[in-house]
């Protein structure tokens, strides 16, 4: 792609001197810290009864306090979490150009437009993959200093494959919320989506239609309703990576082809 | 014969709007052409279709030389552009957004961004974000950007929006300068009669989606037309006494004759309204305003 290298030094540029990395990153650090707190309160069952509805929604959501738990709660936070934070950080690259009036600076320019979209695309991936391996750090971290019991590196290695890999999963998914937010022509229209697909992608996996639902497979990758063997097959896979070429493919085409009034 | 600009037959249909209708545009190298439309005209829309950035519903468009093609194509390294209103990113500075440009231009030169804001003297707001600027220096700005790669072309739309007396005066002269010292050719659109009147070596007009009027600067001149005002003390007498013309009473009491024998031989009216007795106290010949033939034109 030519000019790739200053189409991805303008989009880096754009999101390091903006406030929405620290917004995101600091949004998704308070799931290893609410994993920890659950942590806490399983350890001491007799805190846990003075402390009434936070430790009763604990015992619900979580069980016993041991890494497994912990990292399934991770899991859970990042499959559906992800999903909206993912889209947050998608829309405000995509609608932002919308809402600032800077989409009309990007269509007549030496680097093609779609040049300056794969740029937008690649910064998307870099940035919500890094979050994710935060998220996945930080968890370490705070497992560590709360001390919770049950620790192997083989547990570790099969958290880090379902976390990260449902993370990759969502984000194979945004460029649909990209391509709602240029057709949308800002924000709101892709928040709209992320929603809808959120809902959507609850209502197929309590039908049982999860494995062939994009927007379910993520979470459902992440082990959080089962082992994904069951859950998932390989035409789960392969419905994902179509629905994700066209999206992608989509997003190039209005770009390309759409007019450009705003 | 080569033009900067060529369009043929340019459309640009919205459902059952035609927001440009048949447009056939020629900007020769090197000339100002100012772009005349009232509010809702199809300047912009014409604009957008001369960068590629709206398909024309028919037509086609010719930019230096190269038809438009899919997707926007076209020799964009060497047009520059303003449309409508300026847009920068609020939270990065003034430097950065022209080397955002800088970049996307592909100019591995730095130092262009420091020489065109000196040249739009912005220089001293270099560090200031731009969601901070002025609305004059966010034009400036824009400016700046549509200047950055020295282009062959500039396609501006409103530029002077926003400026201040003394920027209007300054931006005029610079893009004089650019036009003929550099041979830049500059398609600018305004609803600012005057300043385009000041600018431009040729005008069009477009009404309603059509060009309907294309000339010389200089034709415009000649095409605006001209009345003999004369004031006296005693109008009823003055107007006696120029009952061989085609003469009318002004808003403001005065008469006004459009008779060429009037306006070639003023001093025959005068000698008419002396030997008449009411000799007259104003006598002059005034020219329709800009703006009087231009809603002339588009009434």
């Amino acid at each position: 792609m030519k000019n790739l290298s200053s189409a991805l030094w303008v989009e880096f540029l754009k999101g390091r001197r903006s406030k929405v990395p620290f917004f995101t990153a600091l949004g998704f650090s308070i799931v290893p810290l609410i994993g920890g707190l659950f942590m806490i309160i399983l350890k001491d069952p007799e805190a846990a009864k003075s402390m009434g509805l936070i430790s009763a929604k604990a015992q619900l959501t979580v069980g016993v306090a041991d890494w497994t738990a912990f990292f399934n709660l991770i899991a859970q936070a990042v499959a559906v979490g992800g999903a909206i934070l993912f889209a947050i950080v998608t829309a405000w690259i995509f609608g932002r150009e919308f809402s600032d009036h800077t989409a009309k600076e990007l269509l007549a320019l030496p680097t093609p437009r779609a040049t300056i979209i794969g740029a937008k695309f690649i910064v998307i991936a870099a940035w919500t993959f890094t979050l994710s391996l935060f998220v996945f750090g930080f968890g370490l971290v705070v497992g560590k200093l709360v001390v919770i019991p049950g620790w192997s590196t083989e547990l570790m290695q099969t958290a880090f494959v379902d976390i990260l890999g449902s993370a990759v999963l969502t984000i194979i998914l945004l460029p649909f919320v990209a391509l709602v937010a240029s057709m949308g022509r800002g924000y709101l229209p892709a928040f709209g989506w992320t929603i809808l697909t959120v809902a959507m992608a609850q209502i197929a996996a309590v039908t049982g239609w999860g494995d062939w639902f994009p927007w379910s497979i993520p979470a459902l990758f992440s082990g959080a309703v089962g082992p994904r063997v069951t859950q998932l097959g390989l035409h789960s896979y392969v419905i994902i990576l179509l629905a994700s070429m066209i999206g992608l493919a989509a997003t190039f085409y209005w770009w390309r082809n759409a007019d450009q009034t705003k | 014969m080569n033009y900067a600009i060529e369009t043929n037959g340019l459309s640009k249909f919205y459902g059952d709007v035609r927001a440009v209708n048949s447009v056939d545009l020629r900007v020769g190298i090197g000339e100002i052409y100012g772009f005349l439309g009232l509010n809702g005209a199809g300047k912009t829309t014409t604009i957008r279709a001369l960068l590629g950035m709206i398909r024309p519903s028919e037509g086609n468009v010719r930019v230096l030389n190269q038809v438009l093609g899919a997707g926007g194509r076209g020799p964009w390294s060497r047009v520059g552009h303003l449309v409508e209103s300026p847009a920068a990113y609020p939270e990065l500075t003034v430097c950065e957004n022209l080397d955002i440009a800088r970049r996307l231009h592909g100019i591995q030169n730095q130092k262009t961004v420091d020489d065109v804001m000196d040249k739009l003297s912005i220089a001293s707001y270099a560090d200031r974000k731009a969601g901070t600027l002025s609305s004059g220096n966010f034009q400036r700005l824009g400016l700046a950007r549509a200047l950055l790669h020295s282009p062959e072309l500039l396609i501006l739309d409103e530029p002077s929006n926003a400026l201040d007396p003394a920027g209007i005066v300054e931006i005029r002269e610079l893009l004089i300068s650019m036009a003929r010292e550099h041979g830049t050719t500059i398609f600018m659109s305004s609803h600012i009669l005057t300043e385009v009147n000041l600018l431009a070596d040729r005008i069009g007009i477009i009404h309603k989606g059509k060009l309907i009027e294309e000339l010389d600067a200089a034709r415009l001149e000649e095409l605006r037309s001209k009345q003999l005002v004369i004031g006296a003390r005693n109008m009823d007498k003055a107007r006696d006494a120029l009952n061989g013309f085609d003469v009318t009473a002004l808003d403001d009491g005065r008469l006004g004759i459009k008779d060429a024998r009037a306006i070639e031989a003023p001093e025959m009216i005068a000698t008419l309204l002396v030997n008449a007795g009411t000799p007259p106290i104003h006598l002059a010949i005034e020219q329709e305003n800009l703006e009087e033939y231009f809603l002339r034109l588009t009434q």
